[in-house]
């Protein structure tokens, strides 16, 4: 069942087209990755896609429903989450209060309930001895996994990640890997991930997307894409081989 | 629900107490620092909390005021059915004209609310018929609660202690919830807050109006407490005050929201032999505080032996002790 859809989306800033019609299916479970260089597009289909930016043409769809028009919140109660390439989180709000804030979603949930479920999807994401603390005192690495956490409060079907690993060390990008691939499994969550680890790409993607200039110029899976001549040229760089993380 | 109901009956018990042995010239700077401290708690749930810069509140404290006045003195309504009506009006006035204004941000949002409050004393100044211009209303009947007339400042500041401690409590329990929560991430980041499935602009209306709400209960208090009501005491220059003491006292707190009502009150009537160095003093007083205890006078609440930090270990059922309220 495809859960998420664009189709011909085109977006110009003045001059410079910054997507030029792009196509992107996802469908329930699916991990999809989107990779470019510097300045392809990346973000911006993922704005395009959450709302932040409204496309000049094309379509977006959630599990067929047209959002191209809906609100940022709209879309997110229709299952879909959303993180950001540098993390944004409530600095004012604890730990445990920023990921009750995703939970809220769920009118139907008494504050008691609210906490029980930010404290298992912080515990299952290895932060809940953090819980109470202030955002200030976790290091840049635990502020991502509690952005994701609060994501995840959200129960959304589709989640975008904007280069999750960015600013991690391995260590941390392993145990990333590692949360990604249990959740999949678990809720039946699709991916789409933004990423220039391409270790963490090859790894889990199923299909993969490469913009290029706001051009699709290749989609399909991890072999395929590693042997593609456009890609090659334009980011992977003659002679990629696939070494793993 | 323990806290918000301690907040409250610990507001109501020092006010009792010193209601006892005050002078009746005290007993009037306390009423008016609750009414102000009623208005700040509400511009808390603005400023505080969703982070929207409005220098409107005295507008909307004016509204309250105006309302009660207008609906007691020129239709002869009775005071507790003009309240709720008064209040009404000032809820659904804020919320209509939020919707367009709450589009702006920042210095654009702190601008166009004085603009409001411009406008309001402009109108309270020139509509004679209905407002009787600069010469205000007088002659605003007595309020009085459950059969007993609040005649004197004693009995007057008992209610306003009781209207103070259910709104502070009130209050308290907003912070405490999801409604809270939302409208602190809003004041946060906004487009987190929209990916965190909440509707970032019925947010912010809903903290403009809830400030607008408690502005119009301050200017109900003040009608009926000074019986008289003119443009001056709702210009521009209160609604600052306003936020002043919502600074000094600390924002997104609802402690500091009623310190700060009290200290911005008697400290004029305290300082009144500087004469007009007063505002030096004042302007003083507000840098000092923005640079040394940028969290206002709650902050100095950290030093409090039972305030050190917790330790990480994280408890379950126990909240942050990072925001008081």
């Amino acid at each position: 069942m495809t859960i998420l859809q664009a189709r011909g989306i085109t977006k110009r800033y003045g001059g410079l087209l910054a997507l030029s019609d792009i196509n992107l299916k996802v469908e329930a479970g699916q991990f999809v990755a989107v990779i470019g260089p510097n300045g392809a597009g990346k973000s911006t289909l993922l704005n395009v896609l959450t709302g932040l930016v409204f496309p000049d043409s094309g379509e977006v769809q959630i599990e067929g429903k047209s959002i191209t028009r809906a609100a940022t919140h709209a879309r997110i109660r229709a299952g879909l989450g959303r993180t950001f390439q540098h993390g944004r989180i409530f600095t004012r709000l604890s730990v445990l209060e920023n990921v009750m804030t995703g939970a809220a979603i769920r009118r139907d949930l008494s504050e008691a309930q609210l906490r029980e479920r930010s404290m298992a999807i912080l515990e299952s994401m290895g932060l809940a001895a953090e819980a109470e603390m202030a955002i200030g005192s976790l290091s840049y690495g635990q502020r991502r996994m509690v952005e994701l956490c609060r994501a995840l409060a959200c129960e959304p079907r589709v989640l975008l990640l904007d280069e999750p690993a960015a600013g991690l060390n391995s260590g941390e990008v392993d145990q990333l890997v590692d949360r990604l691939t249990a959740l999949r499994a678990a809720q039946q969550l699709a991916i789409v991930l933004i990423e220039h680890n391409m270790g963490m790409v090859m790894r889990l993607a199923e299909r993969i997307l490469v913009l290029n200039f706001g051009e699709g110029i290749a989609e399909g899976t991890p072999a395929e894409i590693q042997s593609d001549p456009a890609v090659l040229a334009a980011y992977l760089g003659e002679g990629y081989t696939h070494v793993g993380v | 629900m323990r806290i918000p109901l301690a907040l409250a009956f610990g507001i109501f018990a020092i006010g009792l107490v010193l209601s006892a042995f005050l002078s009746d010239y005290n007993l009037r700077l306390l009423n008016l620092s609750v009414i102000a401290a009623v208005a700040v708690i509400g511009l808390n749930f603005a400023f505080g909390y969703a982070g929207l810069i409005s220098l409107s509140h005295a507008a909307f404290v004016g509204m309250g005021a105006y309302g009660v006045a207008i609906l007691t003195t020129k239709f002869g309504w009775l005071p507790w059915l003009a309240v709720p009506v008064a209040i009404g009006i000032t809820v659904v006035f804020s919320a209509l004209i939020g919707f367009p204004l709450l589009r702006l941000r920042g210095h654009y949002l702190a601008l166009a609310t004085l603009g409001l409050n411009v406008a309001f004393y402009i109108v309270a100044t020139n509509w004679i018929e209905l407002t009787g211009g600069t010469n205000g209303i007088a002659r605003i009947p007595e309020l009085s609660f459950l059969g007993y007339p609040l005649a004197d400042e004693r009995s007057f500041l008992w209610f306003g202690l009781g209207v103070l401690g259910v709104l502070a409590a009130g209050a308290s329990l907003i912070h405490r919830s999801r409604y809270g929560r939302a409208m602190m991430a809003v004041r946060d980041d906004e487009i987190a807050s929209e990916m965190t499935g909440i509707n970032t602009t019925v947010v912010k209306i809903a903290a403009f109006a809830l400030a607008a709400g408690c502005a119009a209960v301050a200017g109900c208090l003040f009608a009926f407490h000074v019986r008289f009501v003119a443009p001056e005491d709702f210009n521009y220059a209160h609604s600052i005050t306003y936020l002043a003491m919502l600074i000094v006292g600390g924002e997104g707190s609802i402690v500091g929201a009623i310190l700060g009502a009290i200290v911005l009150t008697f400290l004029p009537e305290w300082l009144r032999f500087l004469g007009t160095a007063y505002l030096a003093f004042f302007g003083l007083l507000m840098l000092g505080i923005l640079i040394f205890l940028p969290t206002g006078i709650v902050g100095l609440g950290r030093f409090l032996p039972w305030r050190r930090p917790k330790r990480p270990a994280a408890i379950l059922g126990v909240r942050s002790t990072e925001v008081s309220s």
